[in-house]
């Protein structure tokens, strides 16, 4: 066990550089947004304190229909990608032939910015797009499917899933990588099949895993700016998008500090809740 | 059948294990090579369409290829001066992330100081926060400071964004210096500069590479905060990028764009897996 160093002026100073230029203007840029949803800080007009702009919000069917769009669009996206990635990241588990050159491909997705990741995959979604035109090829189907801007988000998921899936799976992995091959023989040994493998060691074990995940995938598709507005539905967009549309085109800068609060607010809940929640599962176990 | 029954059951057994990894483990070749290659082929198509050869809904490939789109973007777009816009500060971000994170890695790395859990979260606001939010308040912030639609804005926004990647690395590869070596150091009566330049830098050399490649690309990816803070006086790749998605949607444009901009990342990215551990691509990914 090492020893507690005390926290010397020497430390603070040595701090200040990388920790305080980041809650400086972190902590600045919060500090704004609650203090406008609650009407203070008006760069133009008098400021003061009153709740109306709350009560505006709560009781705008588009800022609602946003809310509920993003928060279905944060749960289906991480649960999807989490889906697709966790039977790779076995398959990764043990080493194999041509293991490490796919480890490589698999991981180029994660260099390529989000906006890039929509247009790839815009390609191929589209009404006319690759998908499409190899179906009605085949004659599968007589009309394109309406994948892109489509009501339900499908368009906004699929690139979520094309563009995350390296990051999950490198989570994933180490997660993996941790559960001993003496735990698998053991139950082997004592008659567990497959499925009770998957289901009683691998998931269990690589749970703190799969919600590090979860947690930073609805994070990334909740809190989502360019994938929605060039993938997403016409009505309604997401709750950034809606912010920014508030913002900077209507000027109304104290309902869209709102909409932020109600942002930064889910994304704490969410941190706060995996943190209790990861608790439990190591306590648990 | 015959041939079956000459053989051993486990042995049998074992073959067939290994002829299902090898189906498998070709399966997944291929359905990778497919998910990742087919999207980038496409755009390499679209960006090589000939204008004077339409590419229309029932051909799968284009029916002739030419560099007239290229000419095109350089020519009649800003892209030329988005570019440099956006490699003159990435470099600048680089170098300013580096210098103000480098005393904050040093104590996180090798000092046990109380609250350093809560430190190194602190550390990962910027990535954890939603981006658009941080875009649209700090550019308030920026308002009151002078700094909005300013370059030197621009650079601090990229820095404060490639921050938490920079310390992550940086404290990881701090922490790994053995203590013996920094006291056999000491015993042989090394002073602090010495210490500096023959044991620290030497010994983070792979971290710090590492964490400026991710800051870098961090910067060059940078598109909420430069969408808000930036536009219109300073374009950069990303947000050229955005306006061919967004109001004026053509294509090919879009499809050399994306070319140029994802090209020198996946290169970036080989570099990484070749020279450094994949250690640091999960830390810098942060395991919170």
């Amino acid at each position: 066990m090492k020893k507690k160093d005390k926290i010397t002026p020497f430390i603070i100073l040595m701090l200040l550089p990388g920790v305080g230029f980041i809650v400086f203007f972190i902590g600045s840029s919060i500090v704004i947004t609650v203090l406008q949803s609650l009407g203070f800080f008006n760069m133009m007009g008098e400021s003061g304190f009153t709740l109306g702009y709350w009560k505006s919000i709560l009781s705008s069917r588009e800022a609602m229909d946003s809310l509920l769009f993003s928060l279905k669009m944060g749960i289906l996206s991480s649960v999807g990608t989490v889906l697709v990635a966790f039977p790779l990241a076995l398959f990764f588990r043990k080493s194999g032939p041509a293991k490490g050159m796919l480890g490589s491909i698999i991981k180029v997705p994660l260099f390529i910015p989000a906006l890039v990741a929509s247009f790839l995959i815009l390609n191929l979604i589209s009404y006319h797009g690759l998908i499409n035109t190899t179906l009605m090829r085949l004659n599968i189907i007589n009309e394109p499917l309406r994948m892109l801007n489509d009501s339900f988000g499908w368009g906004v998921i699929t690139i979520q899933i094309w563009k995350n899936l390296p990051f999950v799976l490198l989570i994933l992995m180490s997660a993996i990588s941790s559960i001993r091959d003496d735990t698998i023989d053991a139950a082997k040994n004592l008659g567990a099949g497959y499925w009770s493998v998957l289901f009683r060691i691998y998931i269990p074990l690589a749970m703190p895993g799969i919600l590090v995940a979860m947690i930073l995938m609805f994070i990334r598709a909740f809190g989502d700016f360019p994938i929605t507005s060039v993938a997403g539905p016409v009505y309604p967009s997401s709750v950034a998008n809606r912010m920014q549309i508030m913002a900077n085109l209507y000027q109304e800068w104290n309902q869209a500090a709102v909409l932020g609060v109600i942002i930064i607010v889910t994304t704490f809940f969410v941190v706060w809740a995996y943190s209790r929640f990861a608790e439990l599962v190591q306590g648990g176990a | 059948m015959d041939k079956n029954k000459a053989m051993p059951l486990h042995l049998i057994k074992k073959r067939r294990k290994k002829n299902f990894y090898l189906m498998i483990t070709l399966f997944f070749v291929i359905v990778q090579l497919l998910w990742v290659g087919i999207p980038i082929f496409m755009a390499i198509m679209w960006s090589l369409v000939n204008p004077n050869d339409a590419w229309s809904y029932p051909n799968l490939i284009p029916p002739s290829f030419s560099l007239e789109q290229w000419r095109y973007v350089f020519n009649y777009t800003n892209i030329a001066r988005a570019l440099k816009t956006s490699y003159t500060i990435a470099p600048l971000a680089v170098i300013l992330s580096f210098l103000l994170s480098l005393p904050t890695s040093y104590i996180l790395g090798r000092k046990n100081i109380p609250g350093k859990k809560i430190f190194m979260l602190v550390v990962l606001l910027p990535m954890i926060m939603p981006g658009m939010v941080v875009a649209l308040f700090l550019s308030r912030v920026f308002n009151i400071m002078g700094l909005s639609q300013t370059f030197f804005g621009l650079v601090l926004a990229h820095t404060l964004m490639s921050m938490p990647y920079m310390i992550r690395v940086m404290t990881t590869s701090f922490a790994s210096i053995p203590q013996d070596v920094i006291d056999a150091a000491e015993n042989l009566g090394a002073g602090t500069f010495v210490k500096i330049k023959d044991i620290f830098l030497p010994m983070i050399r792979p971290g710090l590479i590492a964490g400026m490649i991710f800051a870098f690309t961090t910067s060059i990816e940078e598109f909420n905060l430069t969408f808000i803070i930036g536009t219109p006086t300073f374009e950069t790749i990303p947000t050229i990028l955005y306006s061919f998605m967004g109001y004026n949607f053509i294509r090919t444009n879009a499809a050399v764009v994306s070319l140029l901009m994802m090209t020198p990342n996946i290169i970036m990215l080989f570099i990484v897996e070749r020279f450094l551990k994949s250690d640091y691509l999960s830390a810098s990914l942060g395991k919170m």
